[in-house]
């Protein structure tokens, strides 16, 4: 659909798709099925030989005289090892000991997270809530809160910012603290593995567990809507 | 993304169930010049921006603008669904935002240049009026301005 407007302002695009399906219906002018799975369109992180044949693929499209045109990428270079979709926390049955206190947890984690932003050159996923790593025990105390059922508000929530989409900003910066700590502490782990650690074996992963729920209760559609994106 | 066959019933049916527009044809320009004269931008709809830039909400069709010489670094991601992976992204933004792919295919004399801005959409969308007749064409009126001949559409 963006191609199309593009395409129309007199731009050549070429597009990745991930859903054949779908891009058979809209029919952008040129694109490149790959059958990798969702959060991998340019294969494999860390694999820049596959991402150039890939890229290559693409762009070899834009010489094409007409369209639409979809090709397929070939199949062989499929990724094995991760599932074609994301496991979701209702899936991953909870560990039998976990530990007790999310905010010591985090403090933990933030240790590794220091040696993941070394290693990365400063790069993170971190950063939605606009609350730094330094002070993210609060936001730790007010989704704790939130997730007893108390009725709370947060002290540094921008008036532009509704309530749901700023716990759903808070509670993907949790995560990425987790996941880019667990990426340091086990460089070698799938996306798969660190997924299923975080909801088995993490208080934050329980925590969040609560904090989906109380927002799918709600009748208010924006609450819901930030519930899917929390833990489903 | 995996074939339709191969995803747990939950997933194909959500996907399948999306309102997707029909169209029998396509809008079509042709590429003005050879690709090793041609200037190539990035548009996304990972929902990535700035890391100072406002994160896309929840069915947002506004567009963020991520200026050619932006570090990795002060890149970050607000399209956060459940119904992708984060974690290659974490690891190499390439894997959708191929920035790093780009540069060496420019230096190695395949593509005539890099655009001087990339854009951003949020992904997963439900309702695209907006985008299809207001930011989607105002994107296209900037990247002509900015003498762009050519565009890469990455999901996540």
């Amino acid at each position: 659909m963006l191609a199309r407007a593009l395409e129309a302002k007199g731009l050549a695009t070429t597009s990745i798709s991930m859903v054949r399906e779908h891009t058979e219906k809209v029919k952008p002018p040129r694109a490149l099925f790959v059958p990798f799975p969702f959060g991998h369109a340019l294969g494999r992180p860390d694999d820049p030989a596959l991402q150039h044949r890939v890229f290559r693929a693409a762009l070899d499209l834009l010489a094409e005289p007409a369209g639409p045109v979809l090709r397929d990428f070939p199949d062989d270079a499929e990724p094995g090892v991760e599932p074609p979709a994301p496991t979701q926390a209702s899936a991953i049955t909870p560990a039998a000991t976990i530990p007790e206190d999310p905010a010591l947890e985090t403090a933990q984690m933030r240790q590794y997270h220091e040696q993941w932003l070394a290693r990365s050159g400063g790069r993170t996923a971190f950063g939605l809530s606009g609350v730094p790593a330094t002070r993210f025990r609060g936001v730790v105390r007010f989704l704790q809160a939130f997730a007893a059922g108390e009725d709370m508000e947060m002290d540094e929530r921008p008036a532009e910012v509704p309530l749901p989409n700023l716990i759903r900003y808070c509670a993907d910066d949790w995560k990425a603290l987790y996941y880019e700590a667990r990426l340091a502490m086990k460089p070698g782990v799938t996306g798969d593995d660190v997924t299923r650690w975080f909801w088995s074996e993490t208080a934050a992963g329980q925590v969040l567990r609560r904090v989906g729920k109380r927002l799918e209760a709600s009748d208010d559609p924006r609450w819901k809507a930030a519930a899917f994106g929390v833990a489903r | 993304m995996p074939r339709l066959d191969r995803l747990p019933p939950l997933n194909r049916n959500n996907l399948l169930m999306l309102p997707v527009q029909v169209n029998d044809t396509a809008p079509f320009t042709r590429l003005a010049r050879p690709l090793s004269e041609s200037r190539l931008a990035i548009v996304t709809t990972a929902g990535l921006h700035r890391r100072d830039d406002r994160p896309f909400g929840p069915g947002d069709q506004g567009y963020r603008v991520i200026p050619a010489a932006t570090p990795s670094a002060d890149i970050v991601q607000s399209h956060t669904s459940l119904g992708f992976d984060r974690v290659p992204t974490m690891r190499d933004l390439n894997i959708s935002f191929p920035i790093d792919r780009l540069r060496e295919v420019v230096a190695r004399g395949e593509l005539g240049g890099v655009a001087p801005s990339h854009y951003s959409f949020m992904g997963a969308l439900r309702d695209l009026q907006h985008i299809q007749g207001e930011t989607g064409p105002e994107v296209g009126r900037r990247l002509r301005d900015e003498g762009v001949d050519a565009v890469l559409i990455t999901p996540t």
